[in-house]
């Protein structure tokens, strides 16, 4: 007799969910790189060249990751680098977004601070890092500076066309229930910006990061840029990498923040992005 | 003195723009007059371009005029208010809110208790056939529900006079003959009296007392065509031969405006 039953199917299915499959990537690509190393360590080549001053394999990253936690040298870094990421990002939304507002709304405003926006905004931001060390010296200070000049441009461009693409006719709406401009500006303008400015944050995390890093190449005494480049002055390759792995990390971390925010703060956000701001992330 | 019977009076409304290409100005309305009763469903129709829209905006106060007054229950209209409620066309439902944030908007604009105006909110949702939707967002709704959403939004301040700018211009024709019926029965039940802009000759007849009928730009009255059809009216009154020969006869004078402006077009063209 044959039974008309089911049949399970081979592979579970949550083992076959897009982020299992994401795990599975990236663990076969970590395990190609150990894989090579290893064979590379057998050939005579690795002697001859002295190849570990220029490669380090996942494991030996993880090695080193441990004795540089162990050492505290990781915190200090860490430490340092998150300072300067903080002040900037912060002192980016603190002037980007109401600079921002005030260019798309005030005519004047846009006439007068425009060409400036331009022009710093066209400046390759790594051009003016050493003369702001020259001005301000080695210290976190100045290196959120840099962080900010990087920082600043996506959130405050975003916001003056989130501003500038309010939807008219929502507007007209409030209007014609008798809403004031205030009513207007909290009701409609706020919110319908909302998704442009929060994908300028996005973008300005990415921006903060390169910053971070490029400040301290130029002066530091501490942080993961420059560890980053010390290390590889001195032909270690294993700090180098942990201190790259850690700054992705924290890049990735800081847009899944960023998402939970847009989650958080209504659930018709990520319709609203999905329809709308698609195109404004691509750069 | 303005008659008591009216309860919105447009006496000798002028309105011109100013045009971008001349120092000149587009005279938009000339000299319309035109009185609402209590209670009564008024359409408007014409050739397109010649600003229904326009009109009903003026009326509720959002743009200003030129000349000529406007009165509600005799007073001078000047801005928008929750003494006017307005239906918009499609797509005017504020993606962020969900229906029952969206239908309290006008009761929140004038500073009434949340708890309140929610509770309002209930009753006047279940009026459009939409309870269980409260906590939908637009982009959940079909176009017709959205469109009772919107009609919802324009209820619940209790208006005087609620103006329609073409609610039903984007539906298909099978939701908007079922929204014509709705409204109809939600207009006896509320006995607003009702401005209504509509493009379509036999929607505009079904639904009113009388119909207006706009001349090609500079827009004026070109006829007023009263209504006779007793109701309640069943959707099958529109194929009765009283319904066609009114629907025959404004069609005829439209035609006639629009002959008349596509001519005018052709030797400003020349010109």
């Amino acid at each position: 007799m044959r039974a008309v039953e089911k049949r399970e199917p081979l592979v579970p299915a949550w083992l076959r969910s897009s982020r299992m499959i994401a795990l599975y990537s990236v663990v076969a690509g970590l395990g190609a790189w150990q894989l090579a190393y290893m064979g590379l360590a057998r050939t005579i080549y690795f002697e001859a060249y002295a190849i570990h001053h220029f490669l380090s394999s996942p494991l030996q990253v993880i090695e080193t990751f441990g004795e540089l936690y162990r050492s505290g040298e990781l915190f200090k870094h860490s430490y340092f680098s998150l300072l300067e990421f903080a002040y900037g990002f912060v002192l980016s939304v603190v002037v980007g977004i109401p600079v921002g507002f005030l260019m798309a709304t005030q005519k004047k405003i846009n006439y007068y601070l425009d060409p400036w926006v331009s022009c710093i905004y066209a400046t390759p931001r790594v051009a003016l890092a050493p003369i702001i060390i020259v001005w301000f010296g080695l210290g976190i200070l100045p290196n959120a500076l840099i962080v900010f000049l990087g920082a600043v441009f996506p959130i405050l461009l975003n916001t003056y066309t989130g501003i500038k693409s309010v939807r008219q006719n929502l507007i007209e709406v409030v209007k014609a229930f008798g809403g004031s401009a205030l009513q207007v500006f909290f009701k409609v303008m706020i919110p319908d910006a909302t998704p442009a400015i929060i994908a300028g944050l996005r973008l300005a995390v990415g921006r903060a990061v390169i910053g971070v890093v490029v400040a301290e190449w130029f002066g530091a005494e501490a942080g993961l840029g420059y560890m980053v480049y010390f290390y590889s002055q001195l032909f270690q390759p294993g700090p180098v990498f942990v201190g790259i792995v850690v700054l992705v990390v924290f890049g990735i971390l800081s847009f899944m923040a960023l998402d939970k925010a847009q989650g958080w703060i209504s659930p018709w956000y990520a319709y609203q992005v999905r329809r709308e701001v698609h195109g404004m992330e691509m750069e | 003195m303005e008659t008591p019977a009216s309860k919105l009076s447009v006496r000798n409304l002028r309105k011109g723009f100013r045009s971008q290409r001349s120092d000149g100005s587009i005279q938009v309305f000339e000299d319309i007059s035109l009185e609402v009763h209590p209670s009564e469903f008024i359409s408007l129709v014409g050739p397109s371009g010649c600003g229904k829209t326009t009109f009903l905006r003026i009326l509720d106060g959002l743009i200003p005029h030129d000349d000529g007054e406007i009165l509600l229950d005799g007073k001078t209209v000047v801005k928008p208010g929750p003494d006017k409620g307005f239906v918009f066309q499609d797509s005017s439902l504020l993606p962020w809110r969900t229906v029952m944030d969206n239908v309290i908007l006008g009761l929140e604009l004038q500073g009434i208790d949340k708890r309140e105006a929610r509770r309002k909110a209930t009753q006047y949702i279940s009026l459009v056939g939409l309870a269980g939707f409260e906590n939908h967002y637009p982009h959940e709704l079909s176009g017709g529900m959205q469109q009772r959403v919107n009609l919802a939004r324009a209820l619940i301040v209790d208006p005087q006079v609620l103006l329609m700018d073409e609610p039903f211009a984007s539906l298909d024709a099978q939701t908007r003959e079922i929204m014509q019926a709705e409204l109809l029965k939600m207009w006896n039940q509320t006995k607003k009296t009702v401005v209504f802009v509509t493009h379509q000759i036999e929607e505009a007849i079904y639904l009113s007392d009388r119909v207006v009928v706009f001349s090609a730009r500079p827009a004026t009255i070109r006829e007023v065509v009263t209504v006779g059809i007793p109701r309640p009216r069943s959707l099958s009154v529109k194929r009765t031969r009283e319904f066609l020969d009114l629907a025959d006869r404004v069609w005829k004078i439209i035609q006639h405006e629009v002959l008349k402006s596509m001519g005018r077009e052709r030797e400003e063209g020349i010109r």
